[in-house]
This record gives C-alpha cells, sequence and structure tokens, in this order.
C-alpha cells in the first residue's frame, strides 16, 4: 500500500505548527471568547465586529443577489395550483383591508385632534428604512441577519425591523453600511408582548426554535390558541401593536408563538426608526436633576419662611413635581410587582 | 523554467487555497434561507482546512487556521474565538502527520475528518455555552455534523482523485 501513499519531497514532510504559536494563539482564542460574550461585549468589540461587517457586507451582498434571483422558484412551481384559490381569498382580503384602511384614517384625524387638545406632541412617524439581507448564518450560538444598511442610512441600535407580515426582530450591532438584526427567535431575544384580543401581557422568549415561547403569562392568562399576539410597547423599545404572530398551545400546557413573519422568506426587510414618547412625568424628571427635589422639599420644610411668597410657591410646585415623580416611581414598582407575581 | 500560469506553479496551488477558503466563508454566511428547501448548511469551511492542511500543509499554518476561524466568527454573528479555537485544536488533532502525509484512499481520510469535526463542533459548543452564559443549540450544530459527514466524500473524493492523477500532489502539487 506504500505505492498509494504520497510521495512528498518538496519539503511538506516534517511541517509541524509551532509549539508556541499553537500555545499563544489558544490564548488568544480564549481571551476573545472570555471578553467577546454578547451579555457583556464592549464597546471596542463591538465597534470592530460593526467595522468588520461593513467591510464585507458589499461581498455578502454580492453572492445574495442571484440567491434572491432564484429564490422563488420553489414558490412559484408548488403553488401554481393553488394561484386561483390564492387569488379568490386575497379579493376578500382587499376588500376587507379597504375597511380597514378607513377606519385607520378616521382613527389618525381623531388623534391629530386630541394631541393637539392634549397639547401632546407624539413620535413623528419617519419613513421606513428598506433593507436586503446579505447574510443569513445559521448558526449554534446566534441568530441573526446581516442587512445591508446601516448608521448612514439612520438605522441605530434597538430599531424593530419588520417584514411584510410582522416582526422580524430588533438591529443590535450597527455599522456603518451594515446591522445586524437579532431575530424573535434567537436565545438572547427578550420582547414583550401581548394579546390583541384580551391584552394579557408576557415576555416573547426565544429558544432557537421556530416557535418562540410565551413567559410571565400568569397561572390563569387570557390568551387562546389563535390569539393574536403584537408587541404591548412595555419596554419602552419596541412600538406597540406590531404584530408578532399567533398563539399556540403547547402539549405541557405553555404557549408558543407562530410567527407571521415567518410565511416568507426574511429577505426585504423594513427597519422603523422608532422613538419613544418619553411620558410627562418622566419629562419632567429629566429636566429637574435627580438630587433637587428631596433637597428643595427639605428646605421647604426646614425653613417654611424664609424667602419670599413666590418663590416659596415656585419651590411648593416643585416640591410637587418631585411628589409626582415619587408617585411615578412607585406606578412603576408595582407594574414591576404586578410582572412578577404573573410569574 | 515555470511560468506563472503552470499548472504545477505553487502560485496557483495558493490561489486554489485562498479562494477556497473564500468561498466556503462566503458560502458559510450566505443567506441560503432564501431559497426554497435549502436550510441545511455544512462546514465547508472545515472541509476546506481539513483538505489543504492534509493536502498542502504550508498552505495552513495555525495562523491561517485561527485567521479563518475568526472571519467565519465575525461573518456568523458568533462570539469572537469560539470557531477560531475549535479548528485550531481539532485541525492541530487530526490532521495527517509524517512523511506520507494523507492516504490516497478515501475511508482512512473520512474516518479522520469524522474525527475533526466532531471535535470541533464539541469544542465550538462548548466554548459558545460559556460565551452565551447559557446550554448554546445543539439542534444545528448536529445537523451541520451530519450534512458534513454526507457532503465531505465528494470534495474529498475530487481531492483524492486530483493527487492519484498528478503523481505528486493537489493542484500545483
Amino acid at each position: 500500500m506504500a505505492s498509494r501513499r504520497s510521495t512528498r519531497h518538496d519539503g511538506d514532510q516534517g511541517v509541524r505548527f509551532s509549539r508556541t504559536l499553537f500555545i499563544a494563539l489558544l490564548v488568544v482564542s480564549g481571551a476573545l471568547i472570555a471578553f467577546d460574550r454578547p451579555a457583556s461585549r464592549s464597546a471596542p468589540f463591538a465597534s470592530f465586529r460593526a467595522g468588520f461587517t461593513d467591510v464585507s457586507a458589499p461581498l455578502l451582498d454580492l453572492v445574495a443577489q442571484p440567491l434572491r434571483a432564484i429564490k422563488n422558484i420553489g414558490p412559484y412551481w408548488r403553488r401554481q395550483g393553488e394561484l386561483a384559490q390564492e387569488n379568490a381569498r386575497l379579493r376578500q382580503q382587499l376588500i376587507e383591508a379597504r375597511y380597514w384602511e378607513d377606519l385607520a384614517y378616521r382613527q389618525r384625524d381623531r388623534i391629530e385632534v386630541y394631541e393637539d387638545a392634549l397639547d401632546v406632541e407624539s413620535a413623528a412617524i419617519e419613513d421606513r428604512i428598506g433593507a436586503w439581507t446579505v447574510a443569513d448564518p445559521r448558526g449554534p450560538f446566534v441568530r441573526a441577519r446581516l442587512i445591508g444598511r446601516g448608521s448612514e442610512a439612520g438605522i441605530r441600535d434597538g430599531y424593530p425591523v419588520i417584514n411584510l407580515y410582522g416582526l422580524v426582530g430588533r438591529v443590535y450591532e450597527t455599522g456603518r453600511r451594515s446591522a445586524r438584526v437579532l431575530l424573535l427567535t434567537d436565545l438572547n431575544s427578550r420582547v414583550p408582548v401581548m394579546a390583541d384580543r384580551s391584552n394579557a401581557r408576557a415576555i416573547l422568549v426565544g429558544d432557537n426554535s421556530e416557535f418562540p415561547r410565551l413567559d410571565y403569562v400568569g397561572r390563569a392568562p387570557d390568551i387562546e390558541p389563535g390569539d393574536r399576539i403584537v408587541s404591548s410597547g412595555d419596554d419602552g423599545i419596541l412600538p406597540r401593536g406590531l404584530p408578532v404572530g399567533e398563539a399556540v398551545a403547547t402539549r405541557d400546557g405553555g404557549w408558543r408563538v407562530r410567527l407571521y413573519s415567518d410565511q416568507a422568506p426574511v429577505d426585504f426587510v423594513w427597519v422603523w426608526p422608532f422613538r419613544r414618547v418619553t411620558p410627562p412625568d418622566q419629562e419632567v424628571e429629566a429636566e429637574i436633576p435627580a438630587t433637587e427635589g428631596p433637597l428643595i422639599a427639605d428646605q421647604l420644610v426646614i425653613e417654611p419662611a424664609a424667602d419670599s411668597s413666590g418663590e416659596a410657591s415656585s419651590l411648593g410646585e416643585d416640591a410637587d413635581q418631585g411628589a409626582g415623580n415619587g408617585a411615578g416611581d412607585d406606578v412603576a414598582a408595582s407594574d414591576g410587582t404586578a410582572t412578577e407575581d404573573n410569574r | 523554467m515555470r511560468k506563472p500560469t503552470d499548472r504545477n506553479s505553487p502560485w496557483l496551488a495558493a490561489t486554489g487555497c485562498i479562494a477556497s477558503v473564500l468561498v466556503a466563508l462566503i458560502i458559510q454566511a450566505s443567506p441560503t434561507r432564501l431559497v426554497d428547501g435549502l436550510t441545511i448548511m455544512p462546514t465547508w469551511t472545515l472541509m476546506a482546512i481539513f483538505l489543504w492542511a492534509n493536502v498542502r500543509p504550508h498552505f495552513m499554518p495555525p495562523i491561517a487556521v485561527f485567521a479563518i476561524g475568526l472571519t467565519q466568527d465575525l461573518l456568523t454573528g458568533a462570539p469572537m474565538g469560539v470557531w477560531a479555537l475549535a479548528y485550531l485544536v481539532s485541525i492541530s488533532v487530526f490532521r495527517f502527520r509524517g512523511e506520507d502525509g494523507m492516504p490516497r484512499d478515501l475511508p482512512p481520510v473520512l474516518l479522520r475528518f469524522g474525527a475533526t469535526l466532531l471535535l470541533a463542533h464539541g469544542i465550538a459548543f462548548a466554548a459558545g455555552s460559556f460565551a452565551l452564559e447559557q446550554m448554546a443549540d445543539l439542534q444545528p450544530l448536529v445537523i451541520e455534523i451530519v450534512a458534513s459527514i454526507l457532503m465531505f466524500p465528494l470534495p474529498a473524493y475530487l481531492v483524492l482523485r486530483r493527487r492519484r492523477s498528478r503523481g505528486s500532489g493537489f493542484i500545483g502539487g
């Protein structure tokens, strides 16, 4: 069998891994793993990763283009027989959608009237930013997509990402010309959601399965199979009402969600530049330094008649606002408690 | 004197090595799920590293293996160092050594690749779980292993066939 073996005489024999270099690389690998944990990733690591994806995104986009061209071949051939039926169904949906469109316009006008009356400035609805998926690694460690637009297009970390059918995930790593989107199915994904029918709150927890889990639903949740699950906006990061999926009961009594966004490949997506509406109590909190409220209140108690009435009045207002803030904190705390109780 | 375009030129072999690794990395990260029904992705990168590390060890020193693994980490969004460590250790443990290098029969090559694959994915699973601070998903790793074992005989056969036909080595060998 020796004749069937390689007869290398060009210096390949005796090639060995340098022990020093090998150990050094092992140490570097270990250090990278220790310091590049997603939960505690430092800014230099994040910016390095974003810079790398910026460089690689054009190349990946080039490769993705022919794949996009053939993406519909499978569904096209498979669905030829269903087209007539689907067409009829779509026409029916269009009729229903026109009713909802009218309703939406009426609601928008009403909201504008209310906002004018209350002098409330809601977040401006900015144009969504369209982007193509340029990389879709199916790794065991992260469920994420790389999209071909970044901070130059106005994308920032935390912005929700949607496709034609519903919420896909949110941006978590933004480069100048690329951004990485954490999918709802990823292990690290946590999104507050609610049932559209009953407003029953829950947290959508990704576990790398196709059907993310609903946690913190309480002992007797008001959720039924098929309920439409939408984002609740409780975290202030995602807007309220983004369609997420349908509730599905599991055999062990738990709940999972069949994602709307899975109805089509996550190919072209929109990034929504969502800015949270600051609640009025937090606006006041932002204007007054945190330490001033209690100090002024103390002064009022200790030196009630020290200043003129006008100044006392203004201090009194501040004190009220401070108390208001405290009340707001209590409300927030009670909310948190309620969430824990639900669990 | 060899021409630069000569098929026996080491430059051609080096170009082939770089191109194959690059293509493997890009395919690994490409959005193949866009194509209906194609969701299983073998570890093309490890296949390329394994074959080149055994056919042309000079082209695949530890620093190159490390760099390829790190690039894969960055492209796929995995924590940095996971695949770099996995490839580095598994290739250094299971590559063919000695004067004979890689055998020209398929079965021992398949066996050695299978061992490399298992070790690499075992290390990646442990390192990834450590980085994520929770157990990584085992299912995609198992799918990758199975898909790689099913796909590897084809490139291995082509490489071995070429080595046999050329007498002394792989492209440019």
